[in-house]
């Protein structure tokens, strides 16, 4: 496996100017949709099946009269312990060379179990292909030596790619500096592969906790059930079961005249 | 922030006939095993409901894909602990079971074989009423993914419902004379004991979780619907007059219809 | 502007005073690097914007009130000592000494000496130095003397005080003085800081005094010439730099040269005796007019005729052709005919009603855009009856730059050559050649005339290279950086150059017809390389490195490719660095000189922009603003309305001017419009009470046409949208999305209610101001399936008003109403 690519989101060099967001839908020919009305300049509210780069614009009123603008270019978080990954009966995400998470929209078939799956509320049903879509990490760009398109448009660097190594220890030293400046939430999201979801390989630098920005604070990987909520079904069975057996085992019953 | 897979009506239906098929089938080889003789309508009528109901889940699944015509790269990768990968091989052989199984159930001659096919389809039985809760229960998803009961709640309420499904079709066939009644109803009797206390674990266990069904929108139905009329009516229904059939008919039907409110709650709740 | 945006990043203190995330996010790289090295960041804006959302300290300021911050700032800086005072000394004109019949603003009620209230204009006669007996300037080193600038400078901002600013701008108190504080702490030789600005500033009946007075305080901090300092101009369309460089303007020709006025400058003689000065470096004008008009005119313009000068078209008067002029003139039948090349006034242009019905009195109307525009549709305007406009249109398709080869010029004064990428589809062609088969096809018509004014048609060639259908832009830029039209010699008789040899530098530029040019500072940019072959730097790549951080490789920077104006002032007197940390030029004394037995030169990390052998101790060798006659920065500038800047409230303001009796610019223009298309709400007007200001999104572009057209751009935005903040709402009981009537004496428009806390209300001691934004890029024409993509046009609102020296609109701060619903 070649070394683990990243893109890591620095979100207070964040400028919200949105160049990534439409980039990445130039970039994969996503096409137009229908705004909505969110009462902030974001369009969308939520990942759709043409949204794979979010720019998020969180305000924050604060005391005195102050106020934070939080901006936040979101992504699918590419997962080391992939929900939608974990989910897909179909072997449509699979995990590239790179570690990335990638659906094949010639073998999804539309079961959206991925959709149900992600910690995120990343992946995204499309009705007109009858598939499952998502941010590629621009599969297509990094096999062929290219960053992904919305790092490469992003003016302020806010949105990095590399070597996850590499930029872990970047970012690490940068959340260290914006704390010395009195960013005292700073603080990163997924860049510890012993912590969530065995590491996000897109990761990010925060201003603020995590939910302010709608993250989950300890996102799960919901596969992690599946031995005990199993045995439970077992034990249910065995019971409806022994039921039954009892039921069936009674004898005598038809010697009963029936009332009808 | 959380997306939901979209899983509308005809999953609703699905799971509502999956649990119907499974419940059947298994109820249909316990009672060839363990019952008498005289048992054999229950067996039969059993293994004859669970073959097109069976088949329907099919249908349903594919019909519910993206790309229907895709439905066999369900089948292009085994993962053993993915309850939607299981669960396609699982119909599948489940499928095949069925229709081993309503063959045999013709044939006395066969009956060492069927009761044999019957145990191991059994199996698969259990799986189709049960994976589909746990398919619920390892989503991301609020309420489903905490539910670590859901599969044991869609396992009891296939039971109860596969074997009111088999007590109806009984009675609608003039079958309801011997004592197979009587026993189906005392099992579907015990499956309702059951399914209430995996019921009460279920949302003791969720507590808060739980709300998308216990208050707002969706309560009336879930207490009407599912706690009231699909089981405590019944259940008090089959134990006061047990030995009506009409009773027993007007109960069997109720655990039906709580059968269906159960899924259509647990999956509307959260994803409209 | 003086500086460079790579330069950004070595700045101790930034303050934008523009919405530069937003309009120049590309350039806002390096803000953010400036900030990563730990620079503070200031944002003084109306509205807290994503500009706001990356600063460390967000300054609301009430729209127009931008006279009085900086004076604020100024006064402050007095105050305190907190100015580079060794800098201010020397190299501006503090310590100079003015005529003691001026009296500023302080001393006359807001007005200057000589204002002439019947013509509403100054007499400036005493708006002077005084002179010592050789006729140069009077100074006091020590700036003790009241007559100093200085003096006179202080005495003028005394009245701008931390209290005055709470009062009138509504920026509290604490936030001011933290602004202050910042801004002014990074000030001396190893400090430096940087201001830019845009439209926040230049919109506003007192536009250009408000640019003069952030000029001041750069000065007054020893911020200009020097790495992290300067003045940041950020400049709008993509080559609105060139344009203003090449002049597509009313009152200048190419390379600022001044557009002859008609009475003022009757013949070349006036023109050059008018507007050449004694000293600095314009006292080479008369070479680059010669030149300009010998690249016009070609062989036809010889010395017996003024080489053409009377061919040049001359302005009836000083406001004459500027663009809210044209509109007038267009509304009252005076134009008749319009070409409209790339630019869509029905949308854009203040008093866009007028406009429009301007626009539908037009016997023809000619549109070159690469869309049909709300312009080349304006007979479908709304409320128009489309058969009741007689006016013929004409669209024609252009080519956008990706179709074409040819050059941009960017705020940064870099000159940058693009390729056509792709041959444009169909009829399609780009301007150039629309132009130059225009002005063929017009000098076939005139070819037989006889007529003398129709000379300068007929001489002057059109044609670039081969196929006179398809101009060779790279022959165009040569034509621009300027060219020998006769073999040129030195005095020894050596060729310099042969006929037609692209120069080399302006400082060769002759005023005898020996050489051509269209546009001197350009001169540069397309040399002869050794092959003989046009070398065009405008399109080299060498990006800038640790050795050259401001990337002297990438592209032209004019004049002379140099990165940062008046560089002289990085250095000392004696021309030493002010300080390690900030060098940029010095003088290196062993260098080997101009000449073999000279020795000294200036040198560093940029070309300097001074004589490169004139030795600091030289006479003039320490004085580093050479445009201008006196050689030093003012402090003291004559303009229209003052040479001072003194804060005027906007044309409508909710409030009467705290400071002068004075209430609005007494020398702005205002045009009188017939049919009442231009009424003006009274001050604090009751009937609309509320500031409003209008201004740009990332998401769009100007008008929209090249942004709402687009689906992927058009989508990011749900429609058209006015900010208000939560107080205002909850007077009017608006929830956020309600749609709100918005109103002012020319027109109204609705649009959508985003409430948010991004706006506050001014608290103008203890009188509550509100003010709201909205962004202008909507107009009637949209995308099919994408119903926000069309929206009311925001410049029905605005007015036809300007400042007085350039006319530009006040766009960004007049009166609303706004009402809920649509009424
Ligand atoms: N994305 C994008 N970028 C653009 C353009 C575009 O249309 N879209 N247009 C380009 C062009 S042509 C230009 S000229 C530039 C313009 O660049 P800017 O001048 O930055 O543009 P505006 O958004 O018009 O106005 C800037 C800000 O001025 C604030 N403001 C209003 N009144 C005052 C005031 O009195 N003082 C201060 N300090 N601020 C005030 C407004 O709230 C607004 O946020 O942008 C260029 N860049
Ligand atoms: N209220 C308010 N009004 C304002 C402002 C404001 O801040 N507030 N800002 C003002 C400012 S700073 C500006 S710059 C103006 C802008 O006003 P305009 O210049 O009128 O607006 P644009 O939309 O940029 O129009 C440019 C047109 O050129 C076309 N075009 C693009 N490339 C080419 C080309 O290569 N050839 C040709 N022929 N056409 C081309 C585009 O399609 C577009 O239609 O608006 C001004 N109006
Ligand atoms: S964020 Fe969601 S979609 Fe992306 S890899 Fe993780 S689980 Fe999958
Ligand atoms: S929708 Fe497609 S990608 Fe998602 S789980 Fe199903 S098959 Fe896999
Ligand atoms: S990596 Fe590619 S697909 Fe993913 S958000 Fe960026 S541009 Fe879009
Ligand atoms: S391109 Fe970069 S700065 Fe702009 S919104 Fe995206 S992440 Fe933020
Ligand atoms: S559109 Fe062009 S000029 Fe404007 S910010 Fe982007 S790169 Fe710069
Ligand atoms: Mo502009």
């Amino acid at each position: 496996m070649a070394r683990t690519l990243a893109m890591f989101t620095d979100t207070s060099l964040c400028i919200g100017c949105r160049a990534c967001q439409v980039a990445c839908k130039q970039w994969n020919e996503l096409g137009q949709e229908v705004p909505e009305w969110t009462g902030t300049y974001q369009n969308h509210a939520h990942f759709t099946d043409k949204t794979f780069r979010l720019v998020r614009f969180i305000e924050e009123p604060k005391p005195q009269g102050q106020m934070a603008w939080l901006l936040m270019s979101d992504v699918c978080k590419h997962c080391a312990d992939a929900g939608c990954l974990n989910a897909c009966p179909t072997g449509a995400i699979e995990r590239t060379a790179f570690g990335t998470v990638n659906i094949n929209q010639d073998v999804c078939n539309g079961c959206r179990y991925c959709v149900s799956a992600c910690p995120f509320g990343v992946v995204t049903f499309n009705h007109d292909t009858g598939t499952a879509h998502k941010c590629s990490f621009c599969n297509d760009r990094i096999h062929n030596g290219l960053g992904p398109a919305c790092a490469k448009a992003c003016p302020t660097e806010s949105i990095q790619f590399g070597f996850r190594d590499d930029l872990v220890a970047k970012a690490t030293k940068r959340v260290a500096a914006l704390q010395a400046m009195g960013f005292k939430e700073a603080q990163l999201y997924g860049a510890d592969s012993q912590g969530f979801l065995g590491g996000l390989n897109a990761f990010f630098l925060l201003l603020a906790k995590p939910a302010t920005y709608n993250l989950p604070d300890n996102p799960q990987v919901p596969q992690r059930n599946v031995v005990r909520d199993s045995v439970f079904s077992l034990g249910s069975a065995l019971l409806v079961g022994l039921g039954a057996i009892f039921a069936f085992r009674r004898r005598g019953e038809g010697k009963e005249s029936d009332h009808a | 922030m959380l997306k939901t897979p979209g899983w509308e009506w005809m999953i609703v239906v699905y799971f509502f006939v999956g649990g119907i098929a499974g419940g059947a089938y298994f109820t249909a080889a316990l009672a060839d095993t363990f019952g008498t003789r005289r048992d054999g309508t229950v067996t039969r009528v059993g293994y004859l409901l669970a073959l097109p109901l069976v088949a329907l889940c099919g249908i349903l699944l594919i019909a519910d894909l993206g790309v229907p015509t895709r439905f066999m790269n369900m089948l292009r990768v085994f993962k053993f602990w993915n309850p939607m990968s299981i669960g396609a091989w699982g119909v599948g052989i489940f499928g095949l079971f069925s229709v081993v199984s309503a063959g045999l159930s013709f044939s006395e001659r066969l009956a060492t074989l069927r009761r044999g096919v019957g145990l191991v389809g059994m199996i698969f039985g259990f799986f189709l009423a049960s994976y589909t809760g746990v398919l619920l229960s390892t989503t991301a998803q609020p309420f489903w993914g905490e539910a670590r009961l859901m599969g044991a709640l869609f396992l009891a309420s296939g039971a109860s419902t596969g074997m009111a499904a088999v007590s109806l079709v009984l009675l609608l066939i003039g079958g309801a004379t011997g004592e197979g009644w009587r026993k189906i109803r005392w099992a579907d009797r015990s499956s309702m004991v059951i399914e209430l206390v995996v019921l009460g674990v279920f949302l003791a266990a969720l507590g808060a979780a739980a709300r998308p069904i216990t208050t707002g929108h969706f309560a009336p139905l879930f207490w009407g619907g599912l706690v009231g009329a699909g089981l405590l009516v019944p259940l008090g229904l089959d134990i006061v007059a047990h030995r009506v059939k009409v009773v027993g008919a007007l109960s069997a039907v109720l655990v039906l219809v709580g059968g269906f409110v159960l899924r259509y709650v647990v999956l509307m709740s959260i994803q409209s | 502007m003086t500086t460079n945006l790579i330069d950004l990043q070595y700045a101790d203190v930034i303050m934008a005073t523009s919405n530069m995330a937003e309009n120049h996010p590309v350039g806002f790289q390096w803000v953010m690097k400036a900030k990563e090295r730990g620079a503070k960041f200031i944002h003084v804006d109306p509205r807290f914007t994503r500009t706001s959302a990356a600063a460390d300290l967000h300054v609301p300021i009430r729209s127009g009130t931008n006279i009085a911050f900086f004076g604020g700032l100024i006064n402050y800086a007095i105050q305190r000592n907190l100015y580079f005072r060794e800098y201010v000394v020397a190299y501006t004109n503090a310590s100079f000494l003015i005529d003691p019949e001026f009296k500023t603003a302080t001393d006359l009620g807001g007005l200057f000496t000589g204002f002439d209230p019947g013509k509403k204009t100054y007499d400036r006669s005493s708006w002077k130095y005084q002179l010592d007996g050789e006729g140069n300037p009077r100074r006091d080193p020590t700036l003790k003397d009241p007559s100093t600038v200085f003096q006179l400078m202080r005495r003028h901002y005394s009245r701008y005080t931390v209290e005055m600013v709470e009062k009138i701008c509504g920026i509290p108190k604490a936030i001011f003085e933290e602004c202050a504080k910042l801004f002014c702490g990074n000030s001396g030789p190893e400090k430096t800081g940087t201001i830019t600005y845009a439209l926040n500033l230049t919109q506003h009946t007192t536009g250009v005094e408000n640019i003069r007075a952030l000029c001041m305080l750069q000065l007054l901090l020893g911020n200009v010439g020097r790495p992290g300092g300067g003045v940041t101009a950020l400049r709008g369309h993509a080559n609105v730099q060139g344009a203003t460089d090449l002049e597509l303007l009313y009152h200048e020709l190419p390379g600022y040269l001044p557009m002859p006025l008609r009475d003022a400058h009757p013949d070349l003689k006036t023109w050059l005796d008018r507007e050449t000065p004694k000293g600095g470096f314009w006292v080479n004008r008369p070479k680059f007019m010669v030149s300009l008009l010998k690249a016009w005119y070609g062989a036809a313009a010889t010395k017996d005729n003024d080489w053409g000068y009377d061919w040049l078209p001359k302005r009836a008067s000083a406001d004459a052709y500027s663009h809210q002029h044209i509109f007038v003139d267009m509304y009252n039948g005076i134009i008749k005919g319009f070409l409209a090349l790339g630019q869509n006034p029905a949308v854009g242009g203040p008093n866009a009603k007028l406009a429009r019905a301007a626009m539908q009195k037009l016997d023809w109307l000619v549109v070159k855009d690469i869309f049909v525009t709300e312009t080349a549709e304006v007979w479908k305007a709304p409320g128009v009856d489309p058969k009741s406009v007689k006016t013929e249109v004409f669209f024609l398709p252009a080519a956008p730059a990706a179709e074409k080869d040819g050059s941009l010029t960017n705020t940064m004064r870099l000159i940058q050559w693009h390729e056509k990428a792709v041959t444009p589809p169909g009829e399609v062609t780009s301007d150039a050649e629309f132009v130059t088969s225009l002005a063929s096809r017009l000098q076939k018509l005139y070819a037989g005339s006889k007529k003398p004014r129709d000379r300068g048609l007929l001489s002057a060639s059109f044609t670039y290279g081969d196929n006179p259908k398809e101009p060779d832009m790279l022959l165009v830029l040569k034509e621009i950086n300027g060219y020998a039209t006769q073999e040129i010699t030195d005095k020894d008789g050596k060729v310099v150059y042969k006929p037609g040899q692209a120069l080399n530098t302006f400082a060769h530029m002759t005023d005898d017809g020996k050489t051509a040019g269209g546009c001197w500072i350009y001169t540069g940019v397309t040399v002869e390389g050794p092959d003989g072959k046009l070398v065009n730097k405008a399109a080299s790549r060498k990006p800038a490195d640790d050795k050259d951080y401001l990337g002297h490789g990438w592209g032209f920077a004019w004049p002379a490719n140099r990165r940062i104006l008046y560089n002289r002032a990085s250095a000392d007197l004696s021309g030493k660095p002010w300080s390690e940390k900030k060098k940029l030029i010095w003088w290196d004394p062993a260098a080997p000189g101009n000449e073999p037995d000279k020795k000294g030169k200036w040198v560093g990390l940029d070309v300097p922009d001074f004589n490169p052998f004139l030795a600091p101790d030289a006479k003039n060798g320490d004085k580093p603003f050479i445009m201008r006659t006196d050689l030093v920065g003012a402090f003291f500038g004559p303009l229209n309305d003052g040479p001072f800047p003194e804060h005027y409230e906007p044309m409508e303001s909710p409030v009467r001017n705290l400071l002068s009796r004075q209430q609005s610019n007494p020398v702005a223009k205002v045009w009188k419009v017939p049919d009442q298309r231009n009424e003006l709400a009274e001050v604090g007007s009751t009937k609309y009470p509320y500031v409003i200001t209008t201004y740009r999104l990332t998401e769009h572009h100007l008008s929209g046409v090249m942004s709402r057209y687009l689906p992927m751009l058009a989508e990011l935005h749900h429609s058209h949208f006015a900010e208000i903040s939560h107080e205002l709402a909850k007077e009017l009981g608006i929830d956020n999305g309600d749609r709100v009537t918005v109103s002012t004496p020319r027109g109204k428009i609705f649009v959508k209610a985003m409430v948010t806390h991004r706006l506050k209300p001014f608290d103008l001691g203890g009188r509550k101001v509100h003010q709201i934004g909205i962004p202008w890029h909507w107009g009637y024409k949209g995308i099919e399936g994408l119903p926000g993509s069309r929206g009311d046009i925001t410049n029905d609102l605005s007015a036809t008003v300007g400042d007085p020296n350039v006319y530009i609109q006040e766009t960004k701060a007049f009166l609303c109403n706004v009402q809920k619903g649509e009424v």
